[in-house]
């Protein structure tokens, strides 16, 4: 048909532009000093700013706290939302108790940011009231090298479980019912049903959140820029933290970032490569 | 009924440690926006906000002297823009790439599986290269400069949605368009998009719900309130120095109340979206 081509040429256009002569660009700076408030001058370094990154200790902290932060997570957040997706289905109330449990998902970063930032407040926070019912002192919360780690944890469990919860829920939602019956005819339990059906069907599907779940989780920002600052100290840097502070805020080194960058994209690049084979895309064109 | 214990067990289990966890966070946020002034900061914390105020909204009473809605008033103005137009962007582009791909397979699987993975980049990476670029040309801290980047993410988005959802609507109804003498866009825009309506809502609610969360590009390319964006605004005040928690609590509400109520009225298809297709909600 004419003018098909026509119809997909400015998506073409405008990323072109706004995604992939950026990306030239940067790999190009990534070999440079550049320094925009010292005039803007590139001084050539070579593949200086790639091998910076191995003995950086703040690079290697950060690399090492947000492979922290992805794997745990990944597994808190996909067994806690199992869980959830397994007790909601079919109990009273299904509607109205899926909707609680969504709403965390729903928020801006920044607003539950601001929200966690106030709960976890040393001196007034409610958290340290709760536990003090218990006996327990008050802990600095994101003073405290220990618990600042958990701080970002436990925020990003909040926000990112009504995720898994939901992707899995409907997953479970379009078993169909057939299969349940038929067990169930056989003589199988609730947990014979989750163990031998439920499970087994999700396998794919769990799949797809933990890679979903890890790109989101290696591109961590906005609750540590709200929370913790990267404090104390650098215990919290996630990387794109690290890139963020040594591109604007101490070093403004626009080189270095972009070799930071250049890694980061290379990883979520080999990460969503797999996630679109898994997904099977071609389905959708037809095929 | 022999199920009974069980069932009782669940309800424990869901309710009292889940729901709370989940849902006190915000119930912390409300209370705090509508508390007296002098119930922000006591020991035990305050948990019943009565007598209630609505000083934090309106920037009146004790409040005035720390911060009031008032002043996010053109951070809100920005977020409206940025998102509405992020939106109307999206849409041209998404729809015509859509159709294509839809129709004619336009591009393969290289093309479609490129357009996705745009939606995986991470923010930062575009930002560090397109701060450079946006600062030669002379457009950071404007609105133009947020709209471009949140498009390249939101059109990706977009694409997948209406690549399925034209998918779902009968190649017969267009085919029997161009044998009346329609163009390809004459039958585009006279045939199937009026039948797509529900999906390019859909497409315009994400839209606008992503770029209206979005919170670290708009920290790197904007500075100050001409083009800084709601969830800045947020971030740099409660990073601050003596921080009132009535105000910002009541910012926060009004950040977060417009978006939740069209995440959930557009939910069906964040789904499908948000999967790239693996679950049909």
């Amino acid at each position: 048909m004419r003018g098909r081509l026509l119809f997909v040429l400015p998506l073409i256009f405008f990323y072109l532009s706004i995604t992939i002569y950026p990306f030239l660009y940067m790999i190009y700076i990534s070999f440079f000093e550049y320094n925009l408030a010292a005039g803007g001058v590139l001084k050539f370094l070579g593949v200086e700013n790639y091998v910076k990154v191995f003995y950086d200790p703040v690079a290697r902290g950060s690399i090492f706290f947000t492979s922290f932060i992805t794997v745990m997570g990944i597994i808190v957040e996909t067994l806690l939302g199992l869980l959830l997706a397994l007790l909601v289905i079919g109990v009273k109330g299904e509607r109205v108790m899926r909707l609680c449990f969504l709403i965390p998902m729903t928020i801006p970063m920044a607003v539950s940011g601001m929200i966690w930032r106030m709960l976890f407040n040393t001196t007034f926070g409610p958290i340290n009231y709760f536990l003090s019912l218990f006996g327990i002192s008050r802990i600095s919360w994101t003073g405290d090298p220990f618990f600042a780690p958990l701080t970002i944890l436990i925020v990003d469990i909040w926000q990112g479980t009504p995720f898994v919860f939901l992707i899995l829920y409907a997953g479970l939602k379009s078993i169909p019912p057939v299969y349940i019956e038929a067990a169930m005819v056989d003589g199988a339990d609730e947990w014979k049903l989750t163990r031998y059906i439920r499970l087994p069907m999700l396998r794919d599907l769990i799949m797809v959140v933990v890679l979903l779940k890890s790109i989101d989780l290696l591109k961590l920002f906005d609750s540590v820029y709200m929370i913790t600052g990267g404090g104390p100290g650098t215990t919290t840097y996630t990387f794109s933290y690290l890139i963020y502070q040594v591109g604007f805020i101490t070093g403004i080194n626009l080189g270095y970032a972009s070799s930071l960058s250049v890694i980061l994209l290379i990883v979520i690049m080999l990460l969503t490569t797999t996630l679109i084979r898994i997904l099977n895309v071609r389905r959708l064109l037809g095929r | 009924m022999k199920i009974a214990p069980t069932r009782i067990i669940r309800y424990i289990v869901l309710i009292l440690p889940f729901l709370m966890f989940f849902l006190f966070p915000v119930y912390w946020m409300v209370i705090t926006a509508i508390k007296t002034s002098d119930k922000w900061f006591t020991w035990p914390p305050t948990f019943i906000p009565w007598p209630f105020t609505l000083d934090s909204f309106l920037g009146s009473g004790e409040v005035y002297r720390t911060a009031s809605l008032r002043e996010v008033v053109p951070f809100l103005i920005n977020s409206i823009g940025i998102s509405l137009m992020t939106s109307v962007l999206t849409i041209t582009l998404a729809t015509f790439t859509a159709y294509s791909i839809s129709r004619f397979k336009t591009g393969g699987m290289r093309f479609l599986s490129w357009i996705l993975s745009m939606r995986m980049l991470p923010p930062i990476a575009v930002g560090v290269p397109i701060y450079v670029i946006f600062y030669h040309f002379g457009i950071l801290n404007t609105w133009l400069a947020l709209i471009l980047v949140y498009t390249v993410f939101t059109s990706s988005f977009g694409v997948w949605v209406l690549v399925s959802f034209f998918n779902d609507i009968p190649r017969e109804l267009d085919e029997a368009a161009y044998i009346d003498g329609c163009t390809l866009f004459q039958a585009f825009t006279k045939i199937v998009l009026p039948i797509s309506l529900p999906g390019i809502v859909a497409v315009f609610i994400i839209s606008f719900t992503l770029s209206w969360g979005e919170f670290l590009l708009a920290l790197l390319l904007t500075y100050d309130k001409a083009a800084q964006t709601i969830p800045v605004f947020i971030g740099r005040y409660i990073t601050g120095f003596q921080i009132a928690w009535g105000p910002i609590a009541a910012t926060g509400l009004v950040a977060m109340l417009p978006v939740t109520i069209l995440t959930f009225i557009a939910l069906r298809y964040l789904i499908s979206g948000l999967t790239l297709g693996a679950v049909r909600g």
